[in-house]
């Protein structure tokens, strides 16, 4: 994938939809790309040092004490909860398929955010979302 | 097609390994290619090696440019060259079972200097494949790939080579150029000229991680002024704790800067660059303001990456991801979507491993992927020779004793920190076995026998302490980090307890 | 009870959520901002109506109720009304003064302005909700 496939790539998922050229451009160069195969642990409940990750192509299982509890695919991000309140994460994340992701790491995340004010604003509209769907289920 | 022949390479009479079907065949005869048909050789498996090069040394018959090598081999540690425990101190040497053949770049080295030159480092791997009995048949490069039931079939132009298993260690060093309208009139760094052709002109140097600023290192003394540009900041390996980021030999041009001295270091996009009468204009916008910027220079290097040369592979299934176009493997170098293709070298930064507060392994350089090698070489030989791996029995008494030794001193552990580790299990039976070096997340994610894996971490503070992950009911929950010590010597009294209460349970 | 300019800003200036954003930031939010006082019983913001801003407690109590049970109670320094300003979404619960209440009210349009231009105001109420996330989250499967 070259520089242009990639910038194109990252603009058309929801986090960074609001970023212009010159944004993107620091994101890609600020994020690694990385992959796993099918089956490889990305996430690791109870470990420390986490990431966090946004998925480029393939589809993950997110999995709690070993039980699915949801799937995730191109667009979604993971990892950025345990990373905000500095606790280790609280579900596995699991490749169904082989994944590429654009990874941070996990002391560059705050510094980030602040530096990127739209994504982390798309972020607070996931994290609200999923505040209210968990008031709907509790 | 016609089958040429190369010219014998130096000692031998006639090429090797004449085109047909292998058990095994390796692809390329730099330090990644040679490591591991050192190691399927003390396997027992037989495999030909092919290369497109006229002799051994891989990407160091070119580069670095600017003489010496980043990575350090210190010959006066107070530990005899050729034993294991040295190779920790010795990023540079090919490793081998046997003593006499460690520790081959001390010996050479012209002992000014603990940084080979690039000339040394490119004999260090000759003198290693000739004295390990390695053959190579050179000036066969591989240039196509294809499927026949079972074989791989590659392509060359003495004939065709098949088999089951392929190895390929082509390296990360083809060069990668921007989309830049204009770039045409810069040149990769791949072609950098000799220094002092650089005398007195204005030179811009797109890109800052470690190539930029090598550039700009070695060019200090001739071009000026120096204008390093790429969208976001320049960060530093000491800050970073690993060895990503600029490296410490290069942090002249980053002196200069602060001081004014002649070199500019700016965080812009560059959008085009053209050409006038009188050289170049490129034009930039700042990250910071968003405002344009326009350089007036001679000269415009790219120092914009580079990709692995893996030609059709994609066509027999290989997946590839990232601008480098590394593939998808598992944690033994194996594509995780084309069963029996391995990568070896420095491809295998593509298996990223824990990436603990995202840092990296060393897997991209030599002194992480020679231990990388010996993992994928157990991989094929259990999974395609059905050869089982070693795993000596240990006495109860010795595994913490062990574990800490190796957390102490084992050079796999500490040029693969969070990567590597030393892992002991027990057996349905009671007995303990040493399973050896594996890879740590192999460890954590596969299944298997109660057990527990020492490694060397370093967190986000830069502290360096072991850390033991436990397997109990086929499961690693969690990590602790055990104490670290100030001279990184955790073979205390109080770690030998604080582990044994740790492993009690699974291997008591 | 009614605040003077001074002690609205003196009180911002010990909200969680306004920690570390600059005297410029508390003095817009205390210029843009009402207070409102509420009697006890009073619905401050109503379930199903779409979010028309955020509430900071200045004294008294809240109470959160959806679906007829109470999912929580807030006091002074704590907020609400958040969520449906973000996504613009209709309230999903019916907040309750308990006893006399009074509450700084902020327009959703001052919201939304404020977190684009203060990063780490947004950065506070990310905190925030993800922590209330992982509350909920343990909660449920507990």
């Amino acid at each position: 994938m070259n520089q242009t496939e990639l910038l194109n790539a990252l603009a058309g998922l929801t986090l960074f939809s609001d970023l212009d050229q010159p944004q993107l451009e620091s994101v890609a160069h600020t994020l690694s790309a990385e992959s796993f195969p099918a089956g490889q642990r990305i996430l690791r409940q109870g470990f420390s040092g986490s990431g966090f990750f946004v998925i480029l192509e393939g589809e993950v299982g997110v999995r709690v004490d070993g039980e699915d509890v949801a799937r995730l695919g191109r667009g979604d991000f993971f990892g950025e909860i345990s990373l905000l309140l500095g606790e280790p994460p609280v579900a596995d994340v699991v490749a169904e398929s082989p994944v590429k992701v654009l990874q941070l790491a996990g002391p560059q995340l705050r510094d980030f955010l602040l530096e990127h004010p739209p994504v982390m604003f798309r972020m607070l509209q996931s994290v609200s979302r999923r505040l209210e769907r968990a008031n709907r289920r509790g | 097609m016609t089958s040429t022949t190369p010219s014998p390479g130096p000692g031998w009479a006639t090429p090797p390994h004449p085109p047909g079907t292998y058990p095994v065949l390796v692809v390329g005869s730099g330090p990644g290619g040679l490591q591991a048909s050192y190691y399927l050789s003390r396997r027992g498996i037989d495999h030909a090696v092919i290369s497109a090069d006229p002799g051994p040394g891989g990407m160091f018959r070119r580069f670095p440019f600017f003489q010496r090598l980043l990575s350090w081999t210190k010959p006066h540690v107070p530990l005899a060259h050729d034993t294991k425990e040295y190779e920790r101190y010795d990023w540079n040497s090919l490793v081998a079972f046997e003593p006499e053949h460690r520790g081959i770049m001390p010996s050479l080295m012209d002992g000014s200097t603990e940084f080979p030159s690039r000339a040394e480092m490119e004999e260090g791997i000759r003198r290693f494949a000739e004295r390990t009995g390695l053959s190579v048949r050179y000036q066969t490069p591989w240039q196509g790939t294809s499927r026949d039931g079972e074989h791989y079939v590659l392509h060359t132009p003495a004939g065709e080579y098949r088999s089951r298993v392929i190895i390929l260690a082509v390296g990360v060093a083809e060069p990668l150029l921007p989309e830049t309208p204009g770039i045409e009139h810069a040149v990769h760094y791949v072609d950098t000229r000799e220094a002092a052709s650089y005398a007195g002109k204005r030179l811009f140097i797109i890109g800052k991680q470690n190539s930029g600023f090598e550039l700009a290192n070695g060019l200090l003394h001739w071009a000026s002024p120096i204008i390093l540009a790429s969208p976001r900041s320049a960060h530093l390996s000491v800050n970073l704790h690993s060895l990503s980021g600029v490296r410490a030999r290069y942090i002249q041009p980053w002196e200069d800067a602060d001081t004014g001295g002649g070199v500019f270091i700016l965080n812009a996009s560059i959008e085009r660059i053209t050409r006038h009468s009188t050289g170049l204009s490129v034009h930039t916008r700042r990250s910071d303001t968003s405002e344009p910027f326009i350089a007036e220079v001679d000269e415009v290097i790219a120092a914009t990456g580079f990709r692995a040369p893996l030609l059709d592979l994609e066509s027999v299934g290989v997946i590839t991801f990232g601008r480098s176009g590394l593939p998808i493997m598992t944690n033994a170098y194996e594509s995780a979507t084309a069963p029996g293709i391995y990568f070896a070298g420095t491809i295998g930064q593509g298996v990223s491993g824990l990436k603990k507060y995202g840092i990296a392994s060393n897997s991209g350089a030599v002194h992480g992927h020679r231990y990388n090698a010996r993992l994928l070489v157990d991989d094929v030989a259990g999974r395609y020779f059905g050869m089982e791996r070693q795993r000596p029995e240990l006495p109860p008494g010795e595994v913490v004793g062990r574990l800490l030794t190796s957390a102490s001193t084992a050079p796999e552990l500490w040029h693969q920190k969070s990567y590597l580790a030393h892992a002991v299990s027990r057996d349905p039976d009671g007995r303990i076995r040493d399973e050896g070096i594996v890879s740590l997340a192999e460890y954590v994610d596969a299944a298997g026998p109660d057990g527990a894996a020492i490694t060397v971490e370093t967190d986000d503070r830069g502290d360096i302490h072991p850390a033991l992950y436990v397997r109990r009911h086929g499961r690693v929950d969690v990590d602790v980090a055990l104490e670290s010590s100030p001279l990184l010597d955790f073979r205390s009294p109080e770690h030998h307890a604080r582990l044994s209460t740790l492993v009690a349970d699974v291997l008591g | 009870m009614s605040l003077s300019r001074q002690e609205k800003l003196a009180w911002l200036e010990k909200v969680p959520l306004l920690r570390q954003c600059g005297a410029e930031v508390l003095e817009h939010i205390a210029d843009v901002s009402g207070e409102l006082p509420f009697a006890d019983g009073d619905a401050i913001v109503l379930q199903g109506q779409v979010g028309n801003g955020l509430y900071i407690v200045t004294s008294g109590e809240v109470r959160i109720v959806a679906g007829g049970e109470e999912l929580a109670r807030l006091g002074p320094g704590e907020f609400f009304g958040e969520l449906s300003v973000i996504d613009q979404q209709p309230r999903n619960a019916t907040v309750y003064a308990v006893g006399p209440t009074a509450c700084l009210a902020l327009a959703s349009w001052d919201l939304l302005a404020l977190l684009e231009r203060e990063p780490q105001l947004a950065m506070n109420l990310l905190h925030e909700l993800a922590d209330r996330l992982r509350r909920i989250d343990a909660q449920v499967r507990d």
